[in-house]
């Protein structure tokens, strides 16, 4: 009797197979034949990766260039030229922000070039600086005191630095005549963040160099793997721009008060712009910009072209619902509040379709924890 | 599944097989130990989080602070050791069993099948005379040797492992597995960087030889590995099947290992005999050929009878509640469902005042660690604890009576994402149940 068993389940297995190989057969092999990720990375490395890094170093050298000029000659004809080239500089770095992760992370590139206040963090808080806040409080006595270090890893740090920093020094209310004031040191404070955020651009375009061979060559969906590090970061841009970018600022998790100073790059007044290079950045990243072999490449050879058109198409919308809320975001918040909110919608829904769908289907895993199965 | 005769109950076998078992669980153990505690997951999983979803009617067990916490798993380490060693047994197996399964009792996220089948086992060997032979027990007190143990205590380790397999293998009879191979058509290809296999793991009919073979063998590898005959080759395919998963899912951990030592309880005693002749400890075997009786024996009858029962009819608890089982989870933990599902969530709270004029969304990243958020978001009984948790939490910031409403979309083993629960209902006024939730839609409702 066990003997008829086991041969009987060998039947059952090897007609299963045997059905599915021929089914396969007959869809016509492509479909199942698998996909090549490690073109996918490369493609991901060297078309969209690295040129927007090199990029982001151009930028900011030309940006430097003009803060000096500015710093020797402060005028507004000098001020309005960095102006137009810190918009530049940071709508570029919009376009990189979703690569946080192997060089970007070891460096905390985000923390310290454009922190957004943590998402664990309670944007409510009495009296604290959270989101895109300026912290003009330190930055001013640090230049009074001359005595700071930009490399300390804590929230007082990453205020005083970076672009919330850059745009209170050089595009901050009064902030040529500010320069009048104890020059010396504040000439000094405004070099050393720009020279800060050069230095640490600097480091993670060479370092992806070497990162580059990791990157391409390992294609896991684990944490901390190229392609669980793009879907993840992702979902963690999406709600950098459902929280601080967007939504906290809009009133959304304090009953309808608005913070409009709290909006990313507040005296540039370019916040909507950013979003919405944010979203294009990611929508970049999702369809690999239409080479054939983006994660939607990935998700089509898995059969999943439906999902693949819908996330598309859910950008599409978010792009759209983006472009129409004109900046300063500061003043739309108040002024046009059913157009941030129409966006708002979108964003979320896009953000639920990446958090779901694309990350089950990719099969990437959110913790290093053990898992029998969700 | 067990015939139970007193006398094949009580018949004296070899206690081999139950020294080479507990030797084993304690260093297996040990290391599982000491690598939660090398990876930092004390602190991430049991000193970081502000909010744990404790088990309902378990909310009295809270974790210690870090000091405490470290002093726990200290005393897991070291018992799990004494049990191998089998120094003071008894009171390290009772001291394992209660730290470990407080450890497993503070947070539901952590929830694993094998660290329940741990704690499970931790309960049966405090029972077990596991050490009346190479332990440094019998060294201490050499007059306490025994080389014959009634056939229940064995007997019932083996029963806890059949139930493993078999109610995993039952729980793979449904249509997603067999007749859509998922989620095994999702995981495998996410896996083509293993090596040799890994371009056919795109392949749909490796999904279905992944899925079928899976499910032949947990129903069916207890009963090869009983009979006499058959057993060796059983083994050889627990070996196989079990290392495949290692390498195929490293995610899950453990269990593969947990399996792999536990199924040699299955081996005979002259086997066991043979095996544990290696070890260089001919003091702690030497002796009287003596069988160990129990005092008390109805009393502990009585409880072996009662856990066997529960055993054999936990697993079948979701009969009790309507619709999918994999989508409402209810009656899901405790009945051996491994690896059977892809699903994934994406959960938005609001919290209103009791007017409902005022509004606050959550930002779950405020109280949840990633892993929380992801298990709560697929889970209606987190949900429910973590909406209770918000009211407390806001009621604390000022706002009266609050009322929390959940927006939540849940993707099942491939299903496009859809709503998971009713978006109206105030979560804060749902209480905890046995019952079934209605406040779950029924899964088949389109978006």
């Amino acid at each position: 009797m066990k003997r008829s068993f086991v041969l009987g389940t060998l039947i059952v297995l090897a007609l299963t197979a045997g059905t599915y190989c021929s089914k396969s057969g007959n869809d016509g092999g492509d479909k199942d034949s698998g996909y090549d990720k490690e073109a996918m990375l490369t493609n991901y490395a060297d078309q969209i990766i690295l040129p927007a890094y090199t990029s982001l170093q151009e930028k900011v050298n030309s940006f430097q260039a003009l803060a000096n000029t500015f710093l020797d000659t402060r005028n507004t004809t000098n001020q309005q030229a960095l102006l137009d080239a810190y918009k530049q500089l940071h709508l570029q770095y919009a376009r990189v922000e979703a690569y946080n992760f192997g060089p970007a992370a070891a460096a905390a590139l985000d923390v310290y070039v454009n922190f957004n206040g943590g998402l664990d963090y309670n944007f409510n808080t009495n009296g604290e600086l959270t989101g895109f806040s300026i912290d003009s409080t330190t930055i001013e006595s640090n230049i009074s005191s001359g005595n700071y270090n930009l490399s300390l890893y804590v929230r007082s740090s990453f205020y005083a630095q970076g672009f919330a920093a850059i745009n209170y020094i050089f595009f901050g209310t009064n902030a040529i005549a500010k320069f009048d004031n104890n020059t010396t040191n504040r000439v000094k404070y405004a070099k050393d963040i720009v020279t800060r955020l050069k230095t640490l651009v600097d480091k993670v375009n060479s370092d992806w160099t070497a990162y580059r061979t990791d990157f391409i060559s390992n294609t896991k969906t684990n944490v901390g793997s190229p392609i669980g590090n793009m879907i993840n970061n992702l979902a963690y841009s999406l709600d950098v721009l459902k929280g601080p970018r967007i939504g906290w600022p809009f009133g959304k998790q304090s009953n309808g008060i608005v913070f409009p100073t709290k909006v990313e790059a507040y005296f540039a007044g370019n916040s909507s712009a950013l979003a919405q290079e944010s979203i294009r950045s990611l929508k970049k990243i999702f369809t690999g910009n239409g080479s054939g072999k983006g994660i939607t490449d990935y998700l089509k050879s898995l059969k999943k072209e439906d999902l693949a058109n819908q996330v598309t198409a859910q950008f599409d919308a978010v792009i759209t619902k983006l472009e129409a809320v004109p900046d300063p975001l500061s003043a739309t918040l108040t002024a046009q509040p059913a157009k941030v909110e129409e966006a708002y919608k979108e964003i979320q829904k896009l953000l639920t379709l990446i958090k779901t769908d694309v990350a089950s289907a990719t099969g990437v895993q959110i913790t290093f924890m053990d898992n029998d199965g969700d | 599944m067990m015939v139970i005769n007193r006398q094949a109950w009580e018949k004296p076998v070899s206690i081999a097989p139950l020294i080479t078992f507990r030797i084993a669980f304690g260093l297996l153990m040990f290391f599982s130990t000491l690598r939660f505690w090398w990876r930092g997951w004390v602190d991430t999983v049991y000193v970081s989080p502000s909010f744990h979803f404790t088990y309902w009617g378990f909310d009295w067990v809270q974790p210690l602070g870090k000091p405490g916490m470290y002093l726990i798993f200290s005393i897991i380490a070291l018992s799990a050791l004494m049990i191998a060693a089998g120094l003071f047994y008894r009171l390290a197996a009772v001291l394992f069993f209660i730290c470990f399964t407080y450890v497993e009792l503070i947070d539901v996220t952590t929830y694993l099948n094998h660290y329940y089948f741990i704690s499970l086992v931790a309960f049966l060997m405090i029972w077990l005379p596991a050490s009346r032979l190479y332990s440094i027990d019998v060294l201490l007190k050499p007059g306490s040797k025994r080389q014959y143990v009634p056939a229940w205590t064995v007997g019932v380790l083996r029963f806890q492992i059949a139930v493993v397999y078999f109610f995993a293998g039952l729980a793979k009879l449904n249509t997603d597995w067999l007749i859509n191979a998922q989620p095994m058509k999702t995981w495998l290809p996410a896996k083509s960087h293993i090596p040799f296999v890994g371009e056919w793991l795109y392949k749909e009919w490796v999904a279905y030889l992944f899925s079928w073979f899976g499910a032949v063998y947990d129903l069916f590898i207890v009963f090869f590995l009983l009979n006499k005959r058959t057993r060796i080759w059983a083994y050889c395919f627990v070996l196989i099947f079990h290392i495949a998963t290692a390498i195929f899912f490293p995610g899950i951990g453990l269990f593969p290992y947990v399996m792999i030592v536990s199924s040699l309880i299955f081996f005979s005693g002259t086997f066991h005999e043979r095996l544990l002749s290696l070890l260089p400890a001919k003091k702690m075997s030497d002796g009287l050929s003596a069988t160990y009786t129990f005092t008390r024996k109805k009393w502990l009858y009585g409880i072996m009878i009662v856990y066997v029962f529960l055993q054999c009819i936990i697993p079948f608890r979701f009969l009790l509640y309507p619709d999918l089982l994999f989508w409402n989870e209810e009656g899901y933990r405790f009945s051996w469902r491994v690896m059977l599902m892809e699903k994934a969530g994406a959960a938005y709270f609001t919290v209103k005042d009791k007017t409902g004029k005022q509004y606050y969304e959550v930002n779950n990243a405020e109280f949840l660690t990633p892993l929380q958020e992801k298990m709560m978001s697929t889970q209606p009984d987190m949900i429910l604890k973590y909406a209770h948790f918000l009211a407390n939490t806001y009621e604390k910031r000022g706002i009266a009576q609050p009322q929390v409403f959940g927006e939540v979309y849940v993707t099942l083993n491939g299903a496009g994402s859809r709503l998971f629960i009713d978006s109206s209902v105030n979560l804060a006024a749902q209480s905890f149940s046995w019952k079934h939730y209605n406040w779950i839609l029924p899964y088949k409702t389109k978006k």
